[in-house]
């Protein structure tokens, strides 16, 4: 996504970044800058003045597990109170709806169900949307998320990270539906997680991948960093995607779909983050700051 | 009888040919419940190569038992068949682990084990992956993974690279499919112990003192591990209509093989009536 510098008076910071920064000029009123030179919330958009909507990241960004990040309830209220619109994203494929609502209440953050938004919901609302019954790959607690759908002699298969279903019956009983057509609609794709205990765990994305090995399909994949997942999470907003900006700690699923997917991106260096993820995504983000409140603090004084 | 076989295609070489590699599984037998059932005329083909004295060797990426296990599995199904006519994945990994001095950590179904004995699985430096059947799982897999990525140079082996195959009337999912998920976790490519490996065909046609692929012919129901890895190492290619062959394997999207044949016994009548 391009970086649009209208204003003069940015000009001469723009000029000094252009020696570590190419600046590609393509018309006599636009600077087009291809990468960020700002730091700690401090970042020069024509456009971050006209955002609208805010969809922030839920784990690494406003919590780590059981840990608000400090300050983050008062920067939300802070946000909630300036007039935009939130939604709650994250790539959930164990914790339904309810355990996400509840922890963030029982941390104190003033949400809303309605705007709550994870890769189960983009699931359900893919399945609802092709009319199938799906094979679940599923925990049983992620199961809740999909209440009311129907799975009796299933044509779709639905892979979420499910450490119980992937045994070598389950995976197979899998492979035949696709290999009768049945569609693939992957929750997410990772490739693996860190647990606690500093070791690795494969992810949903290496069985998804190996399904689409033995039957030559490829997945649907509805989590983030999906440009559909982002769209979807605003639909019910009425706002348009330029007018929404990203916050989250994951540089490439979180900031680089959104912006991808036309928004702007705010990465936050809690969480997962690791110095220079900034750098791994292409454009890089719109901003880089401390974490969650510094990110809120940057959105309100880029909105006067 | 509809064949859809040209036979100008193939039959024209048979007389240069030095020897036969014929698949195992879906051309001599279908595997089952109770050791499966010998696919109708492949025992009297086989038989009938052997009585004319061409060079034939079994080539297989079966890696759920050791080659005396299948050997004594095709002859109870009425086979004459001797292990070491038998080319497999496991014990030509092993060669390929001393020769390059290599320890692996092993996935592998559990009735191969005997052909690693002499192994040394100490201290491992690489992940081999067979087709485990039910030792796929979260568990197993997820250790392996972890086993891997704790290599400063992951290495994994797989033994094959099938998709599916068919078992009992079933479609299941093969070692490829699960290697898959290695290579996408670990963001590596397997190397390949096996079919469509070129150096496994060439190790089966050195077996029987063929140094010339093109003098050779493979058979099997795999069009692209059989077929089209066979073909690539030089090697004529026939797809039998046997074991997980599907009507949409016909014609392929990027295999043409060099015929197509009903089953081993048509193959077999045809290659020794073109070779007079």
């Amino acid at each position: 996504m391009a970086f649009l510098i209208e204003s003069s008076k940015y000009l001469m910071k723009n000029i000094f970044c252009s020696f570590l920064n190419p600046i590609k000029r393509n018309s006599a009123a636009e600077v087009v800058h291809t990468g960020v030179f700002s730091v700690r919330s401090v970042c020069y958009s024509a456009t971050m003045d006209q955002i609208k909507a805010v969809l922030i990241d839920l784990s690494g960004t406003l919590h780590i597990e059981d840990t608000a990040i400090p300050g983050a309830q008062e920067a939300l209220k802070r946000l909630q109170s300036s007039g935009l619109k939130t939604k709650f994203v994250t790539n959930t494929t164990k914790e339904p709806m309810r355990t996400l609502y509840d922890r963030l209440m029982k941390l104190g953050f003033n949400v809303k169900r309605s705007e709550i938004f994870t890769s189960l919901t983009a699931a359900r609302g893919l399945v609802e949307q092709k009319q199938v019954r799906p094979l679940l790959l599923l925990e049983e607690t992620a199961k809740e998320d999909f209440e009311g759908i129907g799975t009796d002699n299933p044509n779709a298969v639905v892979v979420g990270l499910s450490p119980t279903s992937f045994n070598y019956e389950r995976m197979n009983e899998a492979f035949r539906l696709l290999l009768d057509g049945a569609p693939l609609i992957a929750i997410h794709k990772a490739r693996y997680y860190k647990k606690a205990d500093g070791l690795l765990y494969l992810g949903p994305g290496p069985f998804v991948s190996g399904l689409e090995y033995a039957t030559d399909k490829k997945a649907e994949v509805v989590g983030k960093p999906e440009k559909t997942f982002f769209l979807e999470a605003i639909r019910d907003l009425g706002i348009d995607v330029e007018n929404t900006v990203m916050i989250g700690d994951d540089a490439r699923d979180d900031v680089g779909g959104a912006m991808k997917a036309g928004m702007k991106g705010i990465l936050v260096k809690t969480g997962k983050y690791r110095a220079g993820d900034e750098k791994k995504i292409t454009p890089e983000a719109t901003a880089l700051c401390d974490d969650f409140p510094a990110a809120v603090d940057y959105i309100l004084s880029s909105l006067s | 009888m509809s064949t859809g076989v040209t036979p100008g295609s193939w039959c024209s070489k048979c007389g240069d040919i030095e020897g036969i590699l014929s698949d195992i599984t879906g051309v001599l037998y279908n595997s089952g419940k109770d050791g499966g059932t010998a696919i109708p005329g492949s025992i009297e083909a086989v038989a009938k190569l052997k009585a004319a004295g061409i060079p034939l060797r079994f080539c297989t990426n079966e890696t759920q038992c050791t080659t005396i296990q299948i050997a004594n599995k095709l002859n109870r199904l009425g086979f004459s068949i001797k292990p070491d006519e038998i080319v497999a994945p496991a014990p030509a990994v092993c060669g390929f682990l001393k020769q390059r001095n290599l320890r692996p950590c092993l996935l592998v179904h559990p009735d191969v084990l005997p052909e690693f004995a002499e192994i040394d699985t100490t201290n491992p430096n690489c992940l081999v992956v067979g087709d485990a059947g039910e030792e796929f799982n979260y568990g197993r897999m997820n250790k392996a993974f972890q086993f891997l990525v704790s290599l400063d140079e992951p290495l994994l082996i797989s033994l094959g690279c099938g998709r599916y195959y068919k078992e009992d009337d079933t479609l299941r999912m093969d070692v490829g499919s699960f290697v898959a998920a290695f290579e996408f976790a670990a963001d590596i490519k397997a190397e390949i112990v096996g079919k469509p490996s070129p150096a496994f065909f060439q190790q089966s046609l050195h077996t029987m003192d063929i140094r010339t692929s093109e003098k050779a012919i493979m058979i099997g129901d795999d069009i692209v591990s059989d077929v089209g890895g066979a073909q690539k190492c030089g090697l004529l290619g026939i797809m039998v209509r046997t074991g997980k062959y599907r009507p949409s394997d016909e014609p392929h999207s990027y295999v043409t093989p060099d015929g197509y044949v009903n089953n081993l016994a048509q193959f077999v009548d045809m290659f020794l009536e073109h070779r007079i």
